[in-house]
């Protein structure tokens, strides 16, 4: 795995001329570009691609006309998105209507995309996440998922952020994450499917595995990495931050939606588990969002030994000493 | 034979934690929360050794421990927390309830059954 972090964006540009140019931007920059045909550009944006970003062209349209209105459909659609507008000669939105303008993020223009470089760090990498942390839930999480699914081979895609906050699967956990240098959440998500299938595979029990159990499968896998990640970055409960505020979480049923208050990105994993012997498959995203505080400069790591060899090693000596 | 009590709210961890012990031979007894953990021993003095949670809803895994020793001045059951936390102050609270083992999760057999071996010895 690399330490660099990605993040995926829909570019929505069809100009020939330009598409090297913003491809090999994209590879500079951690960025991975995705496209998508016209007629499926709704449906796409509907669903859980885990965008960082929209790169619009100025006539992806067919007409000025078309081309605002399918700006101000995806902007409705997905409000949380930046869109980001190429332009042909001037990187501003000045002379842009006034009630397209606000859709927009900022602009550029092909020919000078110094401009495109600084919009991506402020909206798409604009916290920072130390490597250490990063490759470090990565281990925990791997362990973890190893000591739940035992039977199951766990592969994780390159850590990315995303800006869109649409609900994957049907389950999801949340629990909080509090230190000195962070407050917020981490998320788990998953479908209920594959999992009742594994469960039914390698635990069965009379009647078959019922959504309960994914349910609590879902809170001992949550449960496992919060306290490893607090073992390991946290420590003692006492040092952690006092601070009492908190944020409504609003969840839209309807268009599986989540909102945590704040429009800061939110570092994402891909876990992918395969049972080797079916070809099944679970997908389990990990979402960390630090929504109530973020100061990695005081980040630190409480013991440097491996999350899996310390495990290992409460196993040669569990009773407490008396002294 | 000595019965084994295992305190979680967690029923994946409950059920893989009992029917390990049990394929064992040992007698084992199951509750969901400290609360529920608690009663147990005070109605059945067969229970020996408690494994329990330390983060529990309505009664968290420690406070069980201190209200086993003050309410029954129990010294005769042994703990061993299985759990994720392992924060010296939880310990060290864990020491001065009487705690005997602090085993961090995910749960492994060896660990459990090595501590009942050396706490029955």
């Amino acid at each position: 795995m690399t330490d660099r972090l990605v993040s995926k964006v829909l570019v929505l540009d069809n100009h020939p001329e330009h598409q090297d140019a913003i491809k090999r931007f994209c590879d500079e920059h951690g960025l991975v570009p995705l496209k998508v045909r016209k007629n499926r550009l709704m449906s796409v944006l509907r669903s859980n691609i885990d965008l960082g970003a929209i790169m619009y062209a100025d006539d992806y349209g067919a007409s000025a006309e078309e081309n605002a209105e399918i700006a101000l459909r995806i902007h409705t659609v997905r409000p949380e998105l930046p869109i980001i507008l190429r332009r042909e000669t001037v990187a501003t939105l000045d002379d842009v209507n006034e009630s397209l303008r606000r859709v927009f993020c900022a602009a550029y223009t092909a020919s000078d995309m110094s401009s495109l470089s600084k919009v991506i760090d402020e909206y798409i990498f604009s916290l920072v996440y130390p490597n250490a942390l990063v490759r470090g839930i990565s281990e925990i999480t791997e362990s973890v998922l190893a000591s739940q699914f035992k039977n199951l081979t766990t592969r994780w895609d390159t850590p990315y952020i995303v800006r869109d906050r649409v609900i994957f699967g049907e389950v999801f956990s949340l629990i909080p994450l509090e230190s000195a240098w962070c407050r917020g959440y981490m998320m788990l998500q998953t479908e209920e499917q594959p999992i009742l299938e594994s469960l039914d595979a390698y635990s069965p029990r009379e009647g078959g595995a019922s959504f309960r159990a994914v349910n609590n499968l879902l809170g001992e896998v949550t449960n496992l990495i919060w306290g490893a990640f607090k073992n390991r970055y946290v420590g003692d409960a006492a040092n952690a931050s006092s601070s009492q505020i908190q944020v409504p979480l609003i969840i839209n049923h309807k268009h599986r939606y989540i909102s945590f208050g704040t429009e800061n990105p939110q570092l994402c994993f891909l876990y992918t588990l395969t049972d080797e012997n079916t070809g099944n498959t679970i997908r389990l995203y990990q979402r960390f969002i630090f929504n109530l505080s973020w100061s990695p400069e005081d980040f630190k790591e409480i013991v440097n030994l491996s999350w899996s060899s310390r495990a290992s090693s409460n196993c040669s000596n569990p009773l407490l000493k008396d002294d | 034979m000595a019965k084994i009590l295992v305190v979680d709210d967690s029923s994946t961890v409950r059920d893989e934690v009992a029917n390990f012990l049990k394929t064992n031979g040992l007698d084992v007894a199951t509750a969901v929360d400290g609360k529920d953990g608690l009663s147990k021993v005070k109605a059945d003095p067969g229970i020996k050794l408690v494994i329990s949670d330390v983060n529990m809803p309505n009664m968290d895994g420690l406070t069980m421990v201190e209200k086993i020793r003050g309410e029954l001045g129990n010294a005769s059951v042994h703990v061993i927390m299985l759990t994720t936390e392992s924060s010296p102050s939880m310990k060290e609270r864990g020491k001065a309830a009487g705690i005997k083992g602090w085993i961090v999760k995910p749960f492994k057999g060896d660990a459990v059954l090595e501590s009942f071996r050396k706490l029955a010895a």
